[in-house]
């Protein structure tokens, strides 16, 4: 089962990877969130830890309906136009993906996790961190990068949860926090870059170089 | 931190007292002096904060020198070196000192990494921070490592010092700091370096090879005679004192580098004896030439310049003052009975009793020191006359000394209080010396109990057995009679009517001050003399209306500052490109500054199997 839901994550992060305008980009965030999401509730529930159950509600509010809400209004009000300006093309893109889960994969080798579900988990949650770092290398608009915060806070929480079985309750409470505001003073900034510069192309802020 | 007890923060030895003393009498008629020249140049609120900013250095001095362990030792040598350097770019005015400031917080900020390396190999061997702890354990270093720790030492406390080639920040900041915060800097900060190199090298380390004494005695020689003859070439009054400066750090160093090597070939009365000589020109220098820079203070203040062949006829406008840098300007050209006289004597006397007592090329090499030494005393001489003589003496040369007026009262007061401790150094020179003995003892570790130097009350002899004898207070009476004596024979015999009347002029009838023997005429001989090392270049072009009538001629005369030529310029030039090629990494793309960081991630993590 876990598996599963674990392939589910790779899957949407692969989707992240090919997608080409924001709603799609927003969307794919929200599928991998909605599996983050399952995850820790089957974690919850299993362990019959209530502060687990607390925190996959917490995913579900904030990550699946409350950031991409935020997100996809902020699309929306910049909506000159919609493309994320792919610097690499959607199917060197997904090689590279490849790439880096197969490096994940080495890597989770090297530290040791070997057996069964764990080494899949830290495989997943290595490649979700690396690919939306690439994500946030490979796309011009300012929007990604917000995105590929997200994704790579996403990739961390696995990775966490999976190796020490959670954070403690208030720190995952409080990078909630973090993430959330984050996302909503870069959704301000990305506004306000867009407002001034008429795009939120990053590649043209290198005019701002001293 | 749990070696970091308040007990060990302080250290009251000899040694430190002693340089506690010499911040005191500096700093003390500096600040008085301070408050009659900064009245009428700033304005009240920054006046204010140059007074806050002089009472953080005094403090920030008394702490390096009190020091108990490394860590506070660097923390308040920052602050002393941070805090200087806004008092170099104190006069904001001026874009020269915003680029003094520059070239000296480098150059200080460079010597502080050589000495936090030094401090960081003493730390892993001693595991702990406070000296005494450091000291015991550092007779087990082996003594490969605690030659780089001396040479990271010697680099970093040359810089602070001004070691040639080291010395290049020196004439640039201790001019354009306000007069008082140079004779501050130039009397006592660049000690708190001779006080860091005695503590940490002669006292911590223990010289135990010889050729550490030997490589700062060369390195001594040179900045005497690089410093005396920079400062002689000099015509910006303050820039000729800084260069000073250099040329007697010099001969300081050239007694405590004879103490070291006195030490390594374990001849413990002559070691103590260099630094006592060490020592005592550096009080000696403290106060003559905190002296010398109020002096030039006044000079700038009165005139606003300080390039002296505007100057001249200064001694009728302003007398006081040009007697006091008159005082000074002997003392520093060590003319018995004045204090600079007795400890460049002493430290020649160390030079000739070591050079007695040792056998072979070593003789030799003592010897040419003492030769050296024994030049730049001449030189500083021909350096000084030159400074007070065209300041002082002859017309004045530009309207700006012709409207010259006498300094306020507390200017002359910190001023007299300076030339009054010159007198008091030289004639109590025997008691200065029992004193130093034991600050000298504690600092290399050697009982002085059994050892005479040979003092009674008026006649200091170190070579007894040779018949060499020095009373500072005979010799000044001596030639205090024999003044009197030439005066009443003048005023009796020789005295003739002055005749006032204008100079020959081979019929031209439009001589005026500015046809005076300048500076840079003076010190023309000594131009060509060293043109080896001053590189002089110069330009000449006439225009003629007929051979015989030349209708304008320009002359233009520079020296080729060697050490920035040779030895800056191109590591400035290396440390430009190699900027201008590392400028390529940065094209202002935040997609490749991120790509950075995530392939630097992947191969930390490629990297992290091998470890």
């Amino acid at each position: 089962m876990i598996e599963l839901i674990l392939f589910g994550i790779l899957a949407a992060t692969y989707l992240l990877v090919i997608v080409k305008r924001m709603p799609a980009l927003i969307q794919g965030f929200r599928y991998q969130s909605f599996f983050i999401f399952l995850i820790t509730l089957i974690a919850g529930l299993t362990e019959n830890q209530p502060g687990l159950l607390i925190v996959a509600l917490l995913i579900l509010a904030l990550k699946v309906f409350i950031i991409p809400f935020v997100l996809n209004s902020i699309a929306k009000k910049i909506s000159v136009d919609e493309n994320l300006g792919l610097l690499i093309n959607a199917q060197l893109s997904l090689v590279v993906a490849l790439l880096l889960t197969y490096f994940s994969w080495v890597f989770s080798g090297m530290l040791g996790f070997n057996n069964g579900h764990i080494s899949i988990a830290i495989t997943v949650a290595f490649s979700v961190i690396f690919i939306g770092g690439f994500l946030m290398i490979s796309r011009m608009k300012a929007f990604t990068q917000v995105l590929g915060l997200l994704i790579m806070e996403n990739g961390i929480f696995l990775f966490a949860s999976f190796l020490s079985g959670g954070m403690p309750f208030f720190v995952e409470i409080a990078i909630f926090l973090d993430v959330f505001v984050s996302v909503i003073i870069m959704g301000l900034f990305v506004y306000r870059i867009n407002k001034l510069f008429t795009h939120i192309d990053v590649n043209k802020l290198s005019r701002l170089r001293g | 931190m749990a070696n970091l007890l308040l007990k060990q923060l302080f250290l009251f030895d000899p040694l430190s007292i002693f340089f506690l003393i010499v911040i005191g009498i500096v700093s003390l008629p500096s600040a008085i002096y301070s408050i009659g020249y900064m009245r009428g140049e700033y304005k009240r609120g920054k006046c204010i904060l140059a007074a806050a900013l002089l009472i953080v250095f005094v403090f920030s001095m008394c702490m390096v020198v009190t020091a108990g362990n490394i860590f506070s030792f660097l923390v308040f040598w920052e602050i002393m070196s941070l805090v200087s350097y806004f008092l170099v770019i104190f006069d904001t005015k001026h874009v020269k000192s915003v680029q003094a400031g520059l070239i000296y917080i480098v150059m200080t900020h460079i010597g502080t990494a050589f000495l936090i390396g030094g401090f960081m190999i003493l730390y892993k061997h001693a595991n702990c921070l406070d000296f005494f702890t450091i000291k015991n354990i550092c007779q087990t270093i082996p003594f490969q490592t605690k030659n780089i720790i001396f040479l990271l030492l010697l680099v970093g406390f040359g810089t602070k010092a001004g070691i040639v080639p080291l010395h290049i920040w020196l004439p640039y900041a201790h001019p354009q700091a306000p007069s008082h915060i140079s004779s501050i800097m130039s009397g006592v900060m660049i000690k708190t370096a001779i006080y860091g190199l005695i503590r940490f090298v002669i006292f911590i380390l223990g010289v135990n090879q010889t050729w550490w004494g030997s490589l700062v005695l060369v390195l001594a020689t040179i900045t005497c005679l690089a410093g005396i003859i920079y400062a002689l070439m000099e015509r910006d009054l303050k820039r000729l004192l800084a260069y000073s400066s250099v040329e007697n750090i010099g001969i300081i160093l050239l007694g405590v580098g004879l103490s070291m090597f006195f030490i390594s070939i374990n001849k413990p009365y002559l070691a103590v004896f260099s630094l006592i000589a060490g020592l005592y020109h550096l009080i000696n220098h403290a106060v003559f030439k905190g002296l010398l820079f109020l002096c030039a203070g006044s000079v700038y203040k009165a005139t606003g310049t300080r390039d002296i062949e505007k100057l001249g006829g200064l001694i009728k406008k302003m007398p006081q003052t040009a007697a006091y840098f008159l005082l000074g300007a002997m003392a520093i050209s060590a003319l018995p009975p004045l204090n600079g006289f007795i400890s460049e004597w002493l430290t020649l006397q160390a030079f000739f009793l070591g050079a007695l007592d040792v056998t072979g090329g070593t003789k030799l090499f003592l010897g040419l020191c003492a030769a050296m030494l024994a030049l730049t005393g001449g030189l500083a001489a021909a350096c000084f006359v030159k400074a007070f003589g065209i300041t002082f003496l002859a017309q004045p040369r530009s309207h700006y000394a012709k409207e010259a007026k006498e300094v306020s009262f507390s200017m002359k007061a910190g001023m007299f209080f300076l030339s009054a401790l010159v007198v008091i150094l030289a004639l109590n020179a025997l008691k200065i010396i029992k004193l130093l003995a034991k600050v000298a003892s504690v600092s290399t570790g050697i009982d002085i109990g059994n050892m005479s130097f040979s003092l009674n009350n008026f006649i200091l002899t170190p070579q007894i057995a040779n018949n060499v004898y020095l009373s500072a207070p005979l010799l000044a009476a001596i030639l205090i009679i024999f003044a009197i004596v030439a005066y009443a024979v003048y005023m009796s015999f020789g005295r003739q009517k002055a005749v006032v009347y204008k100079t020959w002029d081979c019929g031209y009838y439009k001589l005026d001050a500015r046809n005076e023997y300048t500076s840079t005429a003076f010190s023309k001989p000594f131009r060509i003399a060293f043109s080896f090392f001053l590189q002089p270049y110069r330009k000449t072009q006439k225009i003629r209306e007929s051979f015989y009538h030349v209708k304008s001629f320009t002359y233009e005369t520079h020296t080729t500052q060697v050490f920035k030529k040779y030895i800056y310029d191109p590591v400035l030039a290396l440390v430009l490109k190699s900027a201008k090629a590392m400028r390529r990494m940065q094209p202002g793309s935040i997609h490749l500054y991120l790509g950075y960081i995530f392939i630097t991630l992947l191969l930390l993590i490629v990297f992290m199997r091998k470890f």
